[in-house]
């Protein structure tokens, strides 16, 4: 079928170069989800694979089959822009249908698959309706049925729900999700929202400033962020980054975060690794991770703002480059002035490296 | 009854003085005098018979007395008063010939214009052509209708309405191709693009997709140019002499040597001259005011 195979690719405009080396396998039947902010290279990438751009270097294979060269018409992939791009002088039944028309489908499979698609989406009712009276709730659902109806091997779509309401966008991404289920397609999906990417994806491929920073599992890019980047990047709010350098204390190896003090020891895996350097580097761990000391001992940072988000209590901590969040369940009870003492799990301890920026791995 | 909060305008209203209201109505009067005055006065004109608008008549009158339709029946042939001769040409002739120079001149303007537009708008390099283009019309036609007219005369085109034709089309080309590149430049592409991933040509997204969207655009720009074209005077002055001379040409001819200015048949055809327009007016209505702010939201 339709695996994709980004081989070295690079685009420049003019003296900007939009997109760096990219090198990505998406297996066929994968949903991988093109993630980070904008300008970070993510829709070159997508229109590159749809042909509406042309590399500057490198491959794009679909399969076997080198696509350069190849009009987005025959590519066999469909695609769903952000503003949707509906034929708005057209019924959502003209939209449906333009493209089996555009092959010259005869007239009752046309009919048959306007029917299941529109039955899909819930959109039978509509079928009669000009396209530019429409919310852009249905608008997009439009979008998506017209390129469904043509069950393309490769399913690509932009930033499809960035403009639909809040509710609407909890209903499409479990409703996309088992599209793809259903037709199998190998789906590419460009979001700058990491939870779409999160619920949705089989992999998440991480970009910023063109450069590809990671690829993987959504728990795993969570869990194990290859970069400072993508640890700040990934979670809401990102991982807590203080600056320090490794330093032997009686408990074994731990960061010396200089005003803050010194670390709980750090796992035996990094502990390792870092044994023996001095470079500096940065002490993570996700905000959600962490407990209050019970015996006085770990970080000791003043409280400088409590955010109450219903379930959970964000609390900030500390200032400037020495600040970390903390998430509590419910109400944390925190005030502002008041010193807290925070332990971070010591199984969700990430130690980067400040000149490479890479996370420092446990060997083995 | 639930309490409402008052409406935008309702508050807006409230901040206005009687002072402000009273000049708001006065200035919308006076805009309104400005336009419609002479517009009444024509059509008053149009049925007044000879006494009511020659100098010879004894009084002045805004509305006539004793209504005819002798303007148009001397306009078209029939003399009904001794005091002038008639005609010898109908205003037939003139009719049948603004309306092929103009309709085929805003063909012609539209047809090249939105054409050019749309590669500009598309595919644009040299960004100087459309500057160029405006170029056109920095200076006023008359600059260069002498040079036109000799270029006429040696391709055959003078006196026909062919010839009227493309000249319009070509002196009101800027205007379709500026008005179209602004609307197709307002146009998602994501739209088209999305009609080529489904394996449209080039060609059929042009003429299925974009086109068709585009018809609010088409339809104003076209009464622009097509206003313009059928209310020029002084090229189809220069360009015709007898035969093909348009509707504005002929109505300066309208006049004898026993009552001067021949008012009332010049007030009955133009009368008729605003018809075209107006009902193209109202058959585009609703895309004109569509129309003429979809390129204006754009800055």
């Amino acid at each position: 079928m339709s695996a994709i195979h980004l081989q070295n690719l690079v685009k420049r405009f003019g003296p900007f170069t939009a997109l760096r080396t990219m090198d990505l396998h998406i297996a066929d039947g994968e949903f991988m989800a093109l993630l980070g902010p904008s300008g970070c290279g993510k829709s070159t990438t997508m229109n590159m694979i749809a042909g509406m751009e042309e590399p500057s270097e490198g491959q794009i294979l679909f399969g076997d089959r080198d696509m350069a060269g190849v009009p987005m018409g025959r590519r066999g992939v469909g695609f769903v822009f952000q503003n949707y791009a509906i034929f708005t002088h057209m019924t959502v039944r003209g939209n449906l249908s333009y493209g089996l028309r555009m092959r010259g489908a005869p007239k009752s499979e046309i009919d048959r698959r306007v029917g299941a698609v529109a039955e899909l989406l819930q959109l039978t009712p509509l079928l009669h309706r000009k396209a530019n009276r429409l919310s852009v709730n249905i608008l997009q659902r439009v979008a998506i049925g017209r390129s469904a109806i043509m069950e393309p091997a490769i399913f690509l779509l932009d930033e499809p729900l960035s403009n639909v309401d809040a509710a609407f966008r909890a209903v499409m991404r479990t409703e996309l999700k088992h599209l793809q289920r259903e037709f199998k397609q190998t789906m590419v999906y460009v979001t700058h929202d990491q939870l779409e990417a999160m619920t949705m994806a089989d992999r998440i491929a991480v970009m910023d400033h063109g450069v590809l920073q990671q690829v993987g599992a959504p728990l795993d890019v969570y869990n194990n962020p290859a970069n400072l980047f993508v640890a700040r990047f990934i979670g809401a709010p990102g991982m807590n980054l203080l600056p320090g350098r490794p330093a032997e204390s009686d408990g074994g190896l731990v960061i010396d975060l200089g005003p803050l003090g010194i670390s709980p020891p750090l796992p035996e895996g990094i502990a390792a690794v870092l044994r023996g350097s001095n470079g500096e580097v940065f002490y993570g761990f996700r905000p959600e991770q962490v407990t209050r000391s019970v015996d006085g001992r770990g970080l000791a940072m003043p409280v400088s703002f409590v955010e109450r988000i219903g379930a959970r209590t964000i609390v900030h901590l500390g200032e400037g480059e020495r600040s970390v969040k903390a998430v509590f369940e419910n109400d944390a009870g925190a005030v502002v002035g008041e010193t807290l003492v925070l332990v971070p799990d010591a199984a969700s301890v990430r130690v980067f490296d400040a000149g490479s920026g890479r996370a420092v791995m446990a060997e083995g | 009854m639930p309490l409402q909060p008052p409406s935008l305008q309702q508050s807006c209203q409230m901040k206005r003085s009687v002072p402000f209201e009273l000049f708001r109505y006065a200035a919308i009067l006076l805009a309104l005098a400005i336009t419609l005055v002479p517009i009444l006065w024509m059509v008053s004109m149009a049925f007044k018979p000879i006494g009511e608008w020659s100098a010879t008549g004894a009084e002045l009158t805004w509305w006539p007395k004793e209504p005819t339709l002798n303007n148009f029946r001397f306009i078209f042939g029939e003399s009904t008063s001794n005091l002038i001769v008639a005609l010898d040409r109908t205003a037939l002739k003139p009719i049948l010939s603004s309306l092929l120079s103009a309709v085929f001149g805003t063909a012609i303007a539209m047809g090249a214009g939105t054409a050019a537009a749309y590669g500009l708008s598309r595919f644009g390099s040299g960004q100087n052509l459309p500057l160029a283009l405006i170029q056109l019309r920095l200076f006023p036609p008359m600059a260069v209708m002498i040079p036109v007219m000799i270029m006429w005369a040696f391709l055959g085109l003078i006196d026909t309405w062919w010839g009227l034709a493309l000249i319009y089309g070509i002196v009101t080309l800027p205007f379709a191709f500026w008005l179209m590149k602004t609307f197709f430049d307002d146009m998602p592409r994501e739209i088209e693009e999305a009609a080529l991933v489904e394996g449209c040509s080039r060609w059929r997204v042009f003429t299925r997709i974009t086109l068709p969207m585009m018809r609010a655009p088409l339809a104003s720009a076209a009464l622009f140019v097509f206003i313009l074209n059928w209310s020029d005077y002084l090229i189809a002055l220069l360009l015709t002499t007898r035969e093909w001379v348009t509707i504005p040409v002929y109505m300066a001819s309208l006049s004898s040597s026993m009552t001067g200015q021949l008012y009332g048949a010049k007030a009955a055809l133009g009368l008729i001259a605003a018809v075209p327009p107006v009902i193209m007016g109202i058959a585009i209505q609703r895309h004109l005011v569509r129309g003429l702010t979809f390129g204006a939201l754009k800055q």
